[in-house]
């Protein structure tokens, strides 16, 4: 692709409808808020992670994906790297978790972006309803604040290095 | 003692299905089912809505294709409110539904049916998906995710949303096209047009090689209906209905959606929860006829669109008359998406396509309406009753999976009895019998109305019924 990337995409997952699962649509809403005069940031919310994805990904030189987690506990706010994954037999079109998505942009653009994150924040209920649990409330903070961190650390980087500086 | 087969879930596919072949003593493919497991049931719960929240309350009945839903839902209320909607409404519907067309093709095509298609009906399940499309052969997974953005980003960029844009509304639309969106628009045509012409050529490369699932994927005389402008011309948003034998012959024409219901009827089968659409004058099952991709291309004369008409003509090369085989929806939806490029650069250069005027009011001026469209998949059409206020006392939607049923129903037969002999089977057999289905590309959501992917469940059963094996697929 000759494209000029933007330095920072953050993925957010989760339906506002499923009470907690709409952490991510809500952090990604604040993320475009706080990053709103920063042209190289770029905030996209949908329910589900689709193929299409992968094209966008590969026009970022960082990524961080948001998305709710049932596996942790809840309220539990985690950072962690992403490594891309191949899909399997049972691989949906309708929804791609993180590592697949890189995993596809590899095979399809020849491109992984310098830094994938995934942020993710523990849940209590999916069910229908359009508010957070305590906990996820509880947890609000910390995930907006490890979320800000992330990005501007990705901008300072990607800053050095367009300014020739080795990082 | 006999065998029955299950295939549960059926995979690729949009929504919750599953398969059944019954096996006589003998190991023999006796009967075969395609069944649609899930229900919904959007028609009751619309009961008591004023009139004019149906177009967004029947969009979300699909993710893929809410704009055909929006479309026939707002036509049936414009027959109640009896107003007739400005030429450019009616144009810019005329191309956010094609929009949807060639994005729900191009998931269809690329994402669904590609993997069978490039790496093989018999190649490692585990790779038979995007990712085993992506490694083979990279430019054609881009291809699709090219097409795919085209008609999201037209749909985004005029209905606000990518999906359940809630812009068509009874009368027009909400808001005008601006220049600067009609320009955005026009600057996305070279590459959907490279990325269609790749897929074009490189599908009727590879089609010879499936000889045997021409012969037998759904591969039979039948009716086929479609939307028709006045000179038989291809159209998905207005037009009439016309219904043509499997000689290619017209059994009726210029049906309308308010004659829609007097000609079509819905039959029930104890094994689907989806009804078997059919043309009432020949009765169930001989009435049953097909719609979608196949059934316009064999209905059409013309495209009315210099690339799709080369293309069409080519197409009805493949056979004397109508084309039969369904394996050819492949090649229509193609020929369909080609098309839907070259109107939607038509349509942006119609002069009045920038006019203000996109929307028309009225009350409840009828006590009925009805509404077709073409969607992806074939024709839809929205049937609704009110009372003197407006609200809904009655609805019905007739499908386009539910006019493909009987001819789905009859391909998997045909199709396992071709491929599974003496009661044995492989995945790759397995596959193929899905993949008959998957030609159809049907919706189980709408067809259903029902929520949710679409896995597929396959079963073999003995004579006396008792399950055999049975394929899962999540």
């Amino acid at each position: 692709m000759n494209v000029s990337r933007i330095s920072c995409l953050i993925l957010a997952c989760g339906n506002p409808l499923r009470g907690d699962d709409g952490l991510g649509p809500w952090l990604a809403e604040w993320a475009a808020a706080r990053f709103r005069a920063d042209s190289l940031v770029r905030v996209r919310a949908s329910q589900q992670w689709t193929p299409e994805l992968a094209e966008e990904i590969a026009g970022a030189e960082t990524v961080i994906f948001i998305d709710s987690s049932l596996e942790t506990a809840p309220g539990a706010v985690r950072l962690s790297p992403v490594a891309p994954a191949a899909g399997d037999s049972a691989l949906s079109t309708h929804h791609l978790g993180a590592p697949e998505l890189l995993g596809l942009g590899c095979e399809l653009y020849g491109y992984l972006p310098r830094t994938a994150l995934l942020l993710t924040v523990g849940i209590e209920s999916a069910e229908l309803r359009e508010e957070f649990s305590d906990a996820v409330k509880a947890a609000l903070a910390d995930a907006c604040s490890l979320l800000e961190h992330a990005v501007e650390r990705l901008l300072t980087v990607a800053e050095l290095r367009a300014s020739g500086h080795r990082v | 003692m006999s065998q029955t087969i299950t295939i549960d879930p059926v995979t690729r596919l949009e929504g919750h299905g599953k398969i059944t072949i019954q096996l006589n003593r003998e190991g023999e493919v006796e009967d075969a089912h395609f069944h649609v497991t899930q229900v919904r049931g959007f028609e009751r719960f619309s009961e008591g809505r004023p009139f004019y929240e149906m177009p967004s309350l029947m969009a979300r009945i699909c993710g893929i294709c809410p704009v055909s839903h929006l479309i026939a839902s707002a036509k049936a209320c414009e027959a109640i409110m009896s107003v007739r909607i400005p030429h450019t409404a009616a144009q810019l519907r005329r191309m956010l539904n094609l929009a949807q067309m060639v994005q729900s093709h191009a998931l269809s095509f690329f994402y669904l049916s590609s993997p069978d298609l490039l790496l093989g009906m018999e190649s490692d399940p585990a790779a038979r998906n995007l990712f085993g499309v992506a490694a083979a052969k990279p430019e054609l997974g881009r291809a699709g995710v090219g097409l795919r953005r085209f008609g999201q980003t037209i749909i985004e960029s005029l209905g606000s949303k990518r999906i359940h844009p809630g812009w068509v509304v009874p009368g027009g639309v909400t808001e005008p096209l601006s220049a600067e969106k009609r320009d955005a628009i026009l600057a996305l045509l070279p590459e959907a047009y490279a990325n269609i012409k790749l897929a074009l050529g490189w599908y009727k490369q590879i089609a010879e090689k499936f000889r045997q699932e021409i012969e037998v994927f759904a591969n039979f005389p039948s009716l086929f209906l479609g939307l028709i402008n006045e000179d038989e011309s291809i159209e998905f948003t207005d037009g009439a209905l016309r219904l043509i034998d499997a000689e290619g012959a017209i059994v009726a024409d210029g049906i309308t959606a308010s004659e829609f219901t007097q000609v079509i009827g819905e039959a029930v089968e104890p094994y689907s929860y989806t009804k078997f659409a059919y043309y009432k004058p020949l009765g169930y099952p001989q009435g049953s006829y097909r719609v979608g991709p196949l059934a316009r291309l064999n209905i059409a004369k013309s495209m009315g669109t210099p690339l799709a008409d080369a293309e069409l003509a080519e197409f009805k090369q493949l056979a004397a008359g109508p084309v039969q085989s369904s394996f050819y929806f492949h090649h229509a939806r193609l020929v369909d998406m080609l098309y839907g490029i070259e109107k939607i650069e038509q349509i942006l250069s119609d002069p009045l396509i920038l006019d203000k005027h996109v929307r028309a009011t009225a009350g409840v001026n009828r006590p009925e309406g009805a509404g077709q469209a073409e969607a992806p998949r074939g024709t839809l059409m929205h049937h609704y009753k009110v009372d003197e206020n407006g609200k809904i006392t009655w609805a019905n939607l007739v499908i386009a999976t539910g006019q493909n049923n009987h001819a789905m129903n009859q391909g998997v037969l045909q199709a396992a009895k071709h491929f599974v002999k003496n009661g044995k089977f492989t995945e790759g057999i397995l596959n193929r019998v899905e993949a008959v289905v998957r030609t159809f590309d049907p919706c189980l959501s709408c067809s259903s109305h029902a929520v949710g992917q679409m896995p597929l469940v396959l079963s073999l059963l003995s004579a006396d019924g008792k399950v055999l094996d049975r394929v899962v697929r999540s």
